[in-house]
């Protein structure tokens, strides 16, 4: 399938900054689901930007402006051509040691109820694949995903802002119900927590999931998950699937805050998103 | 206050003197009644001039003290020095060797000679430095070797410094003062010289500048302040190599370069020694609260535009709880066997260790983990009940948290105190260099206990330092 | 050079003129409030003398009156007077150990001596005897760093740099000396000053230390008009403006030779000499000595100003 992507960020940088430096992780690369037709990122200071790749085998680009005045603004288009694997992303070149994915940090630990029954399963060896998706069945119970198809999906839209933050802030819209809030950075840092605590090792990634009939388009998360013999596996907990081709993977890390899309010094807060589009487009 | 007597560097058990210390013993007695008082005054005012001072930590902000100087020097013979060179040497290159592979492959990890949990989920371990390829691929170039010794023959690593070293500027100083105090023992004994520490620690430098760089690299000293308690070191280091001392503020990232502020505006660095640690380096990567440090530094550093010395997470390689596997890192990598031993370590997590640490704590050191300066610390034979008592409780707390060993009788050297010359406890920290070689500055810091019986050396717990003489043959 | 190197350089050179200078204008003020004939005149001189140093509204915050004891304390040892001689030796200490690296160990030690030394004084010692001697110190140790600083630095940027702020420093200080007393060097029809005239022109000349070259300059007796001119034209006075505008004026140009390009603060330098290269005092007094004198010091500070945006000062 392929996807046609416009996303557009702006950070209020104010006045009185000698300097602001930015490192960017809104890159996609060709691997095995999917292949970079075009791709541009407009930014001032971007022509003058080092581009390079990162502990986790992202493409990242440090750009900096020198007095920047008023409003950084962050365009990303393109167009990635995606193909349905059933979420097996396999072995990309870049990618570290998966027992890096085995550290736990402080926005993935695991709660005991969700891994604790599952533990046995993983221990004896039996199938990890299998393993992995009753896990994703226990993460969508806990976090009531599923039970409603609006409720399911509404959320995956606001994890822009939401992952921009760096996993921080949690949803506002949500009901405070009996269930803990559910948003895709929340749902797959629990998802990560839990491989982990089962000495799987388990990756964050970030994307854009195109819209469809089911639900709008969004800048969103989901994990990645090692087998020894398929390589790393995705699983979209928050839609309850393996990445399709609708999702359109960008970077990976331990959590959310290592995939943080744009980090700035001076810190700019949370960005205002000007605009997000990602739609099929004929073939 | 241990059990056997301490070995003393000088005097035999018998009170004859060792061979090394004959021709200091004959000058000692030469010196009329007062001379060593007088020339102890003279080394504090010509350390008071100097401007050498460290800040206590806790202490009043710009309180600066002058970390105590002994003017009898520690001897060490060239026989002796051969051994513990080779054995540094050797313990270097296996922890650089280490440090390359688990920012790689992991071969050791995957081959279970260290448990894969000790590294990965280390505090000290530093993701963020996974297949990065660092120049010449060395991480740690500046590396400060802690070394107690207790018999004749028989010498201990105790800690492995590989982050930022402190301590070389006194051992620099210290040398000059005793040039200037009795510069006819230098003249009877063949002293190896620390003055090119300098000279060597720039070539170093150069020899890991990125390939981008020019002929002659524009290097850096980046230092968090005067405020810091190594001040002194930073500009005093910088100064002696002639490279600029700078603060983050001094420093800035364009196009993934790092220039300096100058007054003819931005000029290129290409190596930056920098003495501030990991997490405030880049607030871009790491700490984003950090002041201290250069937006962008860390990513610049990705880019191959300019070299770390030392690297971020080299600390995985001296934390204190993977100091107990480093002979078996040594015979991994290198496939020797050490040749300078650590101490023999207690694991409290293993439930036999841990009960035998807990019945006899009171012989024993325990050690923090992640602690340093002498913090954190419980030496069993000098404690209080109390003290006993807490450390108990924070080892079944979390027996992960910290190390334990024996209470080794650290050697003695003469030491001049108000009652004339005693006896005092040292260690020895010897530095090294790596770069296009591995550079070993013959001798290093000897640090005393200045109080008698005591066992910590830390300047922050009343420590003080000695010239240490390498005797050449 | 790093921008903060220069900076420091410079300041580190003004903090010390002005330790010197604040000793200079306290033993004026305290001179002359020994020698006061009247009731409540003694206060009156040392307030004139802190206005003039413009630290007198702070000196009001937590003194209700100007006694010797309570300025000598306020203008030598007070840490809240961010103006007193402690502060200035402790600011010029602490951007000396800053820029160890940019200091020749002789600057490095007459420095660290003489505030080792200073912090070591009890304030409530210097009583008496003791005060002026204190401050003869303190023009010692400024002396002393002077002579280490010519004697050993290199005559590079950072030289320019530190010279700028020495004289940049003196300049201001000798403006505000005359302004604190410009009245009585105005020219009047009473051509003979009286005693009282006679007595404050003396310790106007005193704080430049000049009381005694200036006879040998004028062959004359003390006139107001002469001491005017000694203080602001003569460019043999080393502590005259038009002496400090052509340092200054020279420095920035080998700073531009060094550099290579003319910054802004050339042209600023060149405003102010400008000022006293193209009057006189009949000028001057037509002008307005007062005014003239703002006018002067604006100017002057104009140059720090475009100092640190030339070279990178942050």
């Amino acid at each position: 399938m392929k996807i046609s992507i416009r996303h557009q960020l702006s950070f209020a940088v104010g006045h009185g900054n000698a300097h602001a430096v930015q490192h960017i992780l809104l890159t996609p690369l060709d691997g095995p689901t999917q292949k970079v037709l075009r791709w541009s990122i407009e930014l001032d200071g971007m022509d003058r930007a080092a581009r390079i790749f990162d502990a986790f085998g992202n493409s990242a680009q440090l750009v900096s402006q020198i007095r920047p005045q008023g409003d950084l603004v962050v365009t990303v288009e393109g167009i990635v051509e995606t193909v349905d694997r059933h979420g097996v992303v396999g072995r990309l070149p870049r990618d570290p040691m998966p027992a890096l994915f085995r550290r736990t940090t402080p926005l993935t630990q695991s709660d005991l109820a969700i891994h604790e029954p599952l533990r046995d399963g993983a221990r004896k060896g039996g199938n990890r694949i299998e393993l992995l998706h009753r896990l994703m069945g226990r993460i969508g119970e806990a976090y009531g995903i599923g039970a409603d198809d609006e409720e399911a999906h509404e959320p995956a839209a606001q994890t822009q802002a939401q992952s921009q933050s760096s996993g921080g802030e949690q949803s506002q819209e949500q009901d405070a119900g009996v269930k803990p809030e559910a948003d895709a950075t929340t749902v797959t840092h629990a998802f990560i927590g839990a491989c982990r605590a089962l000495e799987i090792p388990a990756r964050f990634i970030t994307g854009y999931l195109a819209e469809s009939e089911d639900g709008p388009a969004a800048f969103h998360a989901w994990a990645e998950a090692y087998d020894d013999g398929l390589g790393w596996i995705g699983f979209d907990s928050m839609l309850g699937i393996c990445p399709t081709d609708r999702h359109v993977r960008v970077a990976s890390g331990l959590d959310a805050l290592s995939c943080t899309p744009v980090r700035t010094v001076p810190d700019l807060g949370t960005p205002q998103a000007h605009g997000l589009s990602v739609e099929a487009v004929a073939q | 206050m241990s059990a056997t007597p301490a070995f003393d560097e000088m005097r035999n058990a018998d009170g004859s003197v060792r061979e090394p210390y004959l021709v200091l013993d004959a000058w000692l007695k030469e010196q009329p009644p007062q001379a060593l008082g007088l020339m102890a005054a003279d080394a504090e005012a010509i350390f008071r001039r100097l401007g050498i001072t460290f800040a206590v930590y806790g202490s009043n902000e710009g309180t600066e003290k002058l970390i105590p100087f002994d003017l009898i020097p520690r001897i060490i013979s060239a026989m002796e020095w051969r051994k513990l060179s080779k054995g540094i040497e050797q313990r270097v290159r296996a922890l650089n060797a280490f440090l390359h592979d688990v920012y790689h492959r992991q071969e050791i990890l995957k081959a279970g000679r260290v448990p894969e949990k000790l590294i990965l989920q280390n505090s000290a371990f530093c993701p963020e430095m996974m297949g990065l390829d660092p120049a010449k691929g060395i991480y740690s170039h500046i590396i400060g070797v802690d070394i107690v010794r207790v018999g004749p023959d028989d010498f201990y690593v105790l800690e492995d410094n590989l982050r930022t070293p402190s301590g070389v500027s006194y051992m620099l100083e210290d040398r000059e003062a005793m040039l200037q105090l009795a510069p006819e023992l230098f003249q009877r004994l063949k002293v190896a010289p620390v003055e090119n520490y300098p000279e060597n620690l720039r070539r170093t430098l150069e020899s890991v500048a990125p390939n981008s760089a020019r002929s002659t690299p524009t290097i850096a000293v980046l230092t968090p302040g005067i405020y810091n308690s190594a001040y002194f070191e930073h500009s005093f280091l910088a100064d002696q190599m002639g490279a600029q001392l700078c603060e983050g503020q001094d420093l800035f990232v364009d196009g993934g370069k790092v220039f300096k502020r100058t007054t003819l505006g931005p000029e290129q660095v290409d190596v930056i020694y920098r003495r501030i640690e990991d997490d405030f380096i880049d607030p871009l990567t790491f700490r984003p609260d950090s002041m201290l440090g250069v937006p962008g530094l860390f990513d610049a550093y990705r880019a191959g535009n300019v070299t770390l010395v030392n690297a971020p997470g080299t600390g995985i390689a001296d934390d204190k709880a993977v100091y107990t596997y480093v002979p078996e890192i040594i015979e991994f990598y290198l496939g020797e066997k050490a040749l300078l031993p650590n101490v023999p370590t207690y694991n409290c997590t293993d439930p036999e260790q841990r009960a035998y640490v807990l019945e006899h704590i009171g012989e024993l050191v325990v050690k923090e983990v992640h602690g340093s300066g002498g913090y954190g610390m419980l030496v069993g034979p000098a404690s209080t009940k109390a003290q006993r008592e807490d450390f108990t409780r924070k080892i079944i707390a979390r027996p992960d948290n910290y190390i334990v060993q024996p209470t080794l009788a650290l050697s003695t050297c003469p030491t001049y105190v108000n009652a004339g010359i005693a006896p005092r406890h040292v260690d020895l920290r010897p530095y090294v260099l790596v770069g296009d070689q591995v550079r070993i500055t013959p001798g290093g810091l000897t640090r005393v206990a200045l109080t008698e019986g005591s066992l910590v050396v830390n300047s922050s717990q009343g420590g003080g330092t000695k010239d240490t003489w390498v005797l050449e043959e | 050079m790093l921008g903060r190197t220069a900076q420091n350089l410079f300041w580190l050179s003004r903090y010390i003129e002005r330790a010197e200078n604040m000793a200079r204008l306290f033993e004026v003020g305290y001179r002359m409030s020994l020698t006061s004939r009247r009731e409540g005149g003694a206060s009156e001189h040392l307030v004139s003398m802190m206005q003039a140093a413009e630290i007198y509204d702070e000196f009001q915050l937590a003194h209700e009156r100007a006694d010797v004891t309570s300025v000598s304390h306020f203008m030598l040892f007070d840490e809240k007077n961010p103006s007193s001689v402690r502060s200035c030796l402790l600011a010029a200490r602490t951007n000396a150990r800053t820029e160890r690296t940019a200091l020749t160990s002789d600057m490095w030690e007459s420095l660290n001596a003489a505030w080792l030394e200073f912090a070591a004084i009890n304030p409530k010692s210097v009583t008496g005897a003791k005060l002026p001697e204190l401050l003869q110190w303190v023009k010692q140790l400024s002396h002393q760093f002077r002579g280490a600083l010519l004697g050993t630095i290199l005559r590079d940027d950072g030289f320019a740099f530190s010279q700028a702020g020495s004289f940049i420093e003196r300049a201001d200080n000798t403006a505000r000396i005359l302004d604190m007393k410009y009245y009585v060097l105005l020219p009047r029809s009473n051509l003979i000053g009286g005693d009282v005239d006679i007595q404050q022109w003396t310790l106007i000349l005193r704080a430049a230390s000049a009381h005694r070259s200036y006879r040998h300059v004028y062959h004359d007796r003390y006139k107001a008009w002469n001491i005017a001119d000694y203080l602001m034209l003569r460019p043999e006075m080393p502590r005259s403006l038009i002496f400090c505008a052509r340092f200054l004026d020279q420095t920035l140009a080998s700073l531009d030779a060094i550099y290579g390009k003319t910054g802004e603060s050339r042209a600023a330098a060149a405003a102010l000499l400008a000022m006293l290269e193209s009057n006189d005092m009949d000028r001057i007094f037509a002008y307005g000595l007062h005014e003239f004198l703002t006018e002067f010091i604006a100017r002057n500070n104009r140059v720090t100003e475009t100092l640190s945006e030339t070279y990178n000062f942050y």
